[in-house]
């Protein structure tokens, strides 16, 4: 069933479409979210969000995109949305919560090394690194290298997705590279990596 | 090339992204420096997290939770109602009814300290002064 033929069906409320939707596209959507908020309970959460929003605006989607450019959209403002949230309410949240966090991301982290048993304490700590230096990025730089990374999308279909020309998107690629270097650098120096 | 130099084009020289002249020279560099080669080599480690960390298999149970997320949606909406409810106005309310509650606090204990205090200061400095004048006036005092 190509894209085109979801959209119509889903347009007709058609549940084996949005089936169909959510199964050729749960990747594309986790992935994006997941490259987002580096967690991947939050990134699935998102990302189920991600589809009930399809499913309630499909009537307004008019197909001057393609139905991959539209999604990616929706879960890069939703996971953007998560982060200003969290980093928000971060000063409202109790302890208790705090602590709840802590011992998820630890049951995470255990549960994946159990998992992949050649998950080493020290791929553990470059990603702790990575993705603090990435999450320092700016907002737009974040969102651009993200999509070029993991979903290794071209700088064309980026555009396509930031609503921005490609030059832009090339000059923020640089310039979130070049931070990047710079934060692991940084890093290297206090030898923290 | 000079190390400076070759730290600033080292992220690009990992992803292929110079032009054939730049990318020998850098190369060359990593060469006769180990300090770069080794951070070269600790960068590229990093940056390789990238790949091992995509979502590679599919949860066989994601379509199950979002059909349940959306066949309930006015429990959802209830709940989102409830937690922006709770977080937009309550918890400012609660904080600000406490940071009120300390600051009068604050002022009550401050005026009863100040209150007892001046008046514990007053009393120790008239009772002594006023006996010894009534015991020893000035004039005796001088006279003697």
């Amino acid at each position: 069933m190509s894209d085109q033929e979801i959209i119509e069906q889903l347009k007709q409320g058609s549940e084996a479409a949005f089936r169909k939707l959510v199964e050729s596209h749960q990747k594309l959507v986790v992935n994006t979210c997941f490259g987002m908020v580096h967690n991947r309970e939050d990134a699935e959460d998102i990302a189920q969000d991600v589809f009930i929003e399809v499913y309630r605006s499909i009537q307004q989607f008019r197909a001057d995109s393609k139905l991959s450019t539209w999604l990616y959209r929706i879960a890069v403002n939703r996971s953007l949305n998560h982060i200003r949230d969290n980093k928000k309410h971060k000063w409202f949240q109790s302890f208790e919560k705090d602590e709840e966090a802590k011992s998820r991301q630890l049951f995470q982290v255990e549960s994946s090394a159990a998992d992949n048993p050649g998950y080493e304490m020290e791929n553990k700590q470059r990603a702790a690194i990575l993705y603090g230096a990435i999450n320092s990025l700016p907002e737009n730089q974040k969102v651009a290298f993200t999509l070029n990374k993991y979903e290794d999308l071209s700088y064309q279909e980026i555009s396509e997705v930031m609503e921005m020309s490609v030059s832009s998107v090339e000059s923020l690629l640089f310039r979130a590279k070049k931070n990047l270097q710079k934060k692991l650098y940084q890093c290297y120096k206090k030898k923290c990596m | 090339m000079k190390c400076k130099a070759a730290h600033s084009k080292l992220i690009f020289f990992l992803e292929r992204e110079l032009p054939e002249p730049e990318m020998k020279a850098v190369q060359e560099h990593l060469a006769v420096c180990p300090d770069c080669a080794l951070f070269a080599e600790e960068m590229k480690r990093t940056l390789s997290i990238l790949e091992t960390e995509k979502v590679s298999e599919v949860n066989p149970y994601f379509y199950t939770r979002v059909k349940a997320k959306l066949d309930r949606p006015s429990e959802i909406q209830l709940s989102g109602i409830r937690s922006s409810v709770l977080v937009r106005v309550l918890q400012p309310v609660a904080f600000s009814i406490v940071l009120i509650l300390g600051v009068y606090g604050g002022v009550k204990m401050g005026a009863t300290g100040a209150k007892t205090g001046s008046a514990f200061t007053a009393e120790q400095e008239m009772v002594p002064y006023l006996n010894e004048m009534d015991v020893e006036p000035l004039e005796t005092f001088l006279m003697e």
